[in-house]
C-alpha cells in the first residue's frame, strides 16, 4: 500500500470510531468535529448506497465496451484474448491510479474496475492455456488458480484490499487441491495461513484494512484446517473432486476416519476455546459456524433423532444458549463478565437490524400462489405459508 | 481485534483535552478489547434458532400429518403462535407513535417466531380445509394483517417487511429486483399489480413520515413500493411489444421524479434505485433500432456504455452537489 494510503486508511478507522462514539450518545457532535480536525481524512467516501451505485454504473460501461469488442472480434479466438488481456490490464492501471488519488479511491469505482480487471485477466488466461495452447482443462483450471494467486496477491499486497487477501488465500488452497496428498497440504497450509495471519491481527504496523486482510487469512486457514480434517469431506472425496474434474476416489483408511472424525469433533471447540481466551469475535464466530457444521456431519452418520426433532430440538437449544448467555451477561456485575458483555457497547445495531430484517422478509417472503386459471390445488396438505416448505 | 490506532488515538485525544479521562478509559478498554461485546452473536444465535424451529416444524408437519391428524396440527400450531404472541403482548412497551426499544434481545425473535408459525398455521389450515376454496390466496391477506397489526403494536420493522411482501405475494408480485429485470417477463395483470402496491406504498411511506405515525416505518415502505413501482414500469418497458413506448416514457418520469425527491430529501438509498431503472428503460431505447438486424452489432453496446458514461457523471455530479448542500 502505498504510505499515503495507509495513513488516510488511519484517519478513517479513528472517524468512524469516534461517530460510533457519538452515535452511542458518549460524544457530543462537537467533540466528533475535533476528532475530525485532529484526525483529517482527505479521503472522499460516499455512503454504501452511493459506491454501489457508482459501481455498479462502472461495471455496465466496462462490460458494455467489453461486450462491443466480443461482437466484433468472437470469430478470432487471439483477438478476444488480446481484448480480455487488453481490457483486463487496462481496468487494474486505472485502479491503481484511482487508489492513489483521496478524490477516487472510496467511490466505488476502483473497486468495481479492480475486480473486473482480474476477472477478464483470468478469464484470458484460461481461455489461452485451453483454446489456443490446447493445453486441457486441467491444464488451464491449474493455470487459472497459480494467475489467482499472483494477482489476487498483487491486488491485496498493492491496495490493501481485504476481499483480494481472501481471493488469494482461496487460489492457494485450490491450487494445493491439485496437487498429491492435496488433503494434507491443505492443513499444512491452512496452519501456515493461521500462524502468519493470527500475530498480525492487532499488529500497529499494518494498515486498518491489512488487519482486515489478516483476519479473513485466518478465517480462510481455518476453514482449510476444518474441511480437509471433516469426516463428511473425506468420505465424499470433497477435496479430491475439488482437485480433478473427473475425480477419482481413493480408499479411506480406518485411521484415517478416525482422525477425520477426532478432527471434526474436536476442532471447533478449540477454536470456540481460542476466541474466548484471547476474546476475539472473529474466532467465536468461526468456531459457532463450524460447531455447526460438526453437527450437521454428525446427524449424518448417527441418526439420533427424526429430522424435525433435530431441527426443532437444535434450534431451541441454540436460542436458549443464547438467552442463557445473555441473561448471564445482563446480571452480571457492571453487566459484564470476563470481559464480555451483552451491550451493543459502540457497535452500529441499526445496520444489524436492517440486514437481519432484509434476511428475514427474504427468507421467510410467502410463495406467489399459482395462476388462478390452474385452480385450486391442496396439494394433499402442502405446507408453504409464511415462507415455511415441506422440503428442507 | 485490537485496534492499535484508535488505542494511538485515544491516548492523543486524551493528551490535548478532546476526551475526558473517563470517556478515553471506556473507549480505551473496548478498542484495546478489555470489554468485547457478544450482542451480534446472540443476536445471530437467536436468529438462527427461529430459522430451526419453523424448518423443523415444517418436517414435522410434512412428515407426520397423517399419523398426527390436521386438527392436531392446526391447533398445536396455532396454540404455538399464540404463545410466542402472547408473551411478546406481556413483555411489549406501551404503544407510541414514535420508535419503541425493544424490551429485550429476545423480543424480536419471538414475534418473528409467532408471526411464521400462524402464518404457517393459517395457510396449512386453508390447504386442508379449504376454506376459501377457489379464493384460497386471500389467506395472504390475512397473514398480512396479523403482520400489519403486530407491526404497528409492537413496533417491529420486521413485521412490517413480511406484511408488505405477503401482501405482494397475495396479488402474485414478488417484492426484489431480479424478477423485472432478469426473468421470462411478467403479466400485464401482475405488473399493474406492482404498479399499485408500488404506489399504495409509497403513499404510506409519505403519510407516516408527513403525519409523525411511526415515521421511521418509511425505511420499509419507501424502498418496498420503489421496487415494486419501478419494477412494474420497467417491466413494461422490456416486455410490453406493443406499449413500450408508453412504459418508457413512464419508466423515466418516474424515475426522474424519484431522482429529484431522492436529492431534495437526502435519500441517496431512493436516488440509487431510481438511476439504474432510467438507466435499463433507455438502455432499451438504444437497442431498439438494431433489434431487426441480420447480425449482431457492436454499437448499441457501445452507445450504452456511452449512456453509461453520462450516468456516472451524473452521479457524481448530484453526489457533489448533496455533499455541498
Amino acid at each position: 500500500m502505498r504510505p499515503a494510503a495507509i495513513a488516510w486508511d488511519r484517519a478513517a478507522t479513528v472517524q468512524a470510531a469516534a461517530r460510533r462514539w457519538r452515535d452511542a450518545g458518549a460524544i457530543d457532535d462537537a467533540t466528533l468535529a475535533r476528532i475530525r480536525q485532529t484526525f483529517p481524512d482527505p479521503c472522499l467516501t460516499p455512503t454504501p448506497a452511493w459506491r454501489v451505485l457508482t459501481a455498479g454504473m462502472v461495471a455496465a460501461i466496462v462490460l458494455c465496451v467489453f461486450a462491443a469488442l466480443l461482437v466484433s472480434f468472437w470469430r478470432s479466438a487471439g483477438l478476444l484474448q488480446a481484448a480480455l488481456f487488453l481490457v483486463g490490464a487496462a481496468c487494474l492501471v486505472i485502479t491503481d491510479r484511482l487508489a492513489g488519488s483521496p478524490r477516487w479511491a472510496r467511490r466505488g469505482v476502483a473497486g468495481a474496475l479492480s475486480v473486473l480487471g482480474v476477472g477478464f485477466l483470468l478469464l484470458g488466461v484460461a481461455l489461452l492455456v485451453g483454446e489456443s495452447l490446447r493445453l486441457g482443462e486441467d491444464a488451464a483450471v491449474d493455470a487459472v488458480a497459480v494467475t489467482a494467486l499472483l494477482l489476487c496477491g498483487l491486488a491485496a499486497w498493492r491496495w490493501g484490499s481485504p476481499l483480494f487477501t481472501g481471493l488469494a488465500g482461496v487460489a492457494l488452497l485450490v491450487g494445493l487441491a491439485r496437487l498429491p496428498s492435496a488433503r494434507a497440504l491443505w492443513i499444512a497450509a491452512g496452519a501456515g495461513l493461521v500462524a502468519a495471519a493470527a500475530p498480525r491481527l492487532d499488529s500497529g504496523r499494518l494498515a486498518p484494512s491489512q488487519r482486515r486482510g489478516a483476519a479473513v487469512l485466518t478465517a480462510v486457514g481455518l476453514g482449510a484446517i476444518y474441511v480437509a480434517t471433516d469426516l463428511h469431506a473425506l468420505d465424499a472425496g470433497l477435496l479430491e473432486r475439488l482437485g480433478h474434474l473427473a475425480p477419482t476416489r481413493p480408499a479411506v483408511g480406518g485411521s484415517q476416519r478416525l482422525a477425520a472424525a477426532l478432527g471434526t469433533a474436536l476442532i471447533p471447540p478449540a477454536i470456540l476455546a481460542w476466541g474466548l481466551v484471547s476474546r476475539r469475535t472473529l474466532l467465536l464466530d468461526i468456531g459457532i459456524v463450524l460447531l455447526a457444521l460438526s453437527a450437521v456431519t454428525l446427524r449424518h452418520y448417527v441418526a439420533l433423532a427424526p429430522a424435525w426433532v433435530m431441527l426443532t430440538g437444535g434450534g431451541a437449544l441454540l436460542a436458549g444458549a443464547a438467552l442463557l448467555v445473555e441473561r448471564a451477561l445482563r446480571r452480571a456485575p457492571a453487566g459484564e463478565r470476563a470481559g464480555f458483555t451483552a451491550e451493543p457497547l459502540f457497535s452500529d445495531e441499526r445496520r444489524q437490524q436492517t440486514l437481519e430484517m432484509a434476511g428475514a422478509v427474504t427468507t421467510f417472503a410467502p410463495r406467489t400462489p399459482a395462476p388462478p386459471d390452474e385452480g385450486f390445488a391442496g396439494g394433499g396438505g402442502r405446507f408453504g405459508g409464511g415462507g415455511a416448505q415441506e422440503r428442507f | 481485534m485490537v485496534n492499535p490506532d484508535v488505542v494511538g488515538a485515544i491516548a492523543r485525544l486524551r493528551a490535548e483535552g478532546v476526551l475526558s479521562s473517563v470517556q478515553a478509559a471506556r473507549f480505551e478498554r473496548v478498542a484495546r478489547r478489555g470489554l468485547v461485546s457478544l450482542r451480534f452473536e446472540i443476536r445471530a444465535l437467536l436468529y438462527a434458532g427461529v430459522l430451526l424451529v419453523t424448518a423443523g416444524v415444517g418436517s414435522l408437519i410434512a412428515r407426520h400429518q397423517q399419523e398426527i391428524g390436521p386438527v392436531a396440527i392446526a391447533l398445536g400450531v396455532g396454540l404455538a403462535a399464540l404463545g410466542c404472541l402472547a408473551w411478546v403482548g406481556r413483555r411489549a412497551a406501551p404503544f407510541s407513535w414514535g420508535p419503541v426499544p425493544s424490551p429485550g434481545v429476545a423480543f424480536d425473535y419471538v414475534l418473528l417466531l409467532g408471526l411464521l408459525l400462524a402464518a404457517a398455521d393459517l395457510a396449512y389450515v386453508e390447504a386442508q380445509f379449504a376454506i376459501l376454496g377457489p379464493r384460497w390466496p386471500r389467506h395472504l391477506v390475512v397473514v398480512a394483517a396479523l403482520d400489519l397489526l403486530a407491526a404497528y403494536t409492537w413496533d417491529s420493522r420486521t413485521a412490517l417487511g413480511l406484511a408488505l411482501t405477503s401482501l405482494a405475494a397475495w396479488r402474485g408480485v414478488v417484492v426484489g429486483l431480479a424478477p423485472a429485470l432478469l426473468g421470462p417477463g411478467i403479466a400485464a395483470d401482475l405488473r399493474a399489480n406492482a404498479i399499485a402496491l408500488g404506489a399504495l406504498s409509497l403513499a404510506v411511506a409519505v403519510a407516516s413520515a408527513r403525519l409523525g405515525r411511526k415515521p421511521h416505518f418509511e425505511s420499509v415502505y419507501a424502498p418496498a413500493g420503489l421496487l415494486l413501482l419501478l419494477g412494474g414500469l420497467l417491466g413494461g418497458t422490456l416486455y410490453d411489444a406493443q406499449a413500450w413506448t408508453l412504459w418508457l416514457l413512464a419508466t423515466l418520469i418516474v424515475a426522474g421524479l424519484v431522482m429529484v425527491v431522492a436529492v431534495r430529501l437526502r435519500r441517496s438509498l431512493y436516488f440509487a434505485l431510481g438511476v439504474p431503472a432510467a438507466y435499463v428503460a433507455l438502455v432499451r431505447l438504444l437497442f431498439e433500432p438494431f433489434r431487426y438486424g441480420s447480425h449482431a452489432d457492436s454499437l448499441p453496446l457501445l452507445l450504452s456504455a456511452g449512456l453509461g458514461a453520462g450516468v456516472l457523471a451524473l452521479i457524481l455530479a448530484v453526489h457533489r452537489r448533496v455533499r455541498e448542500e
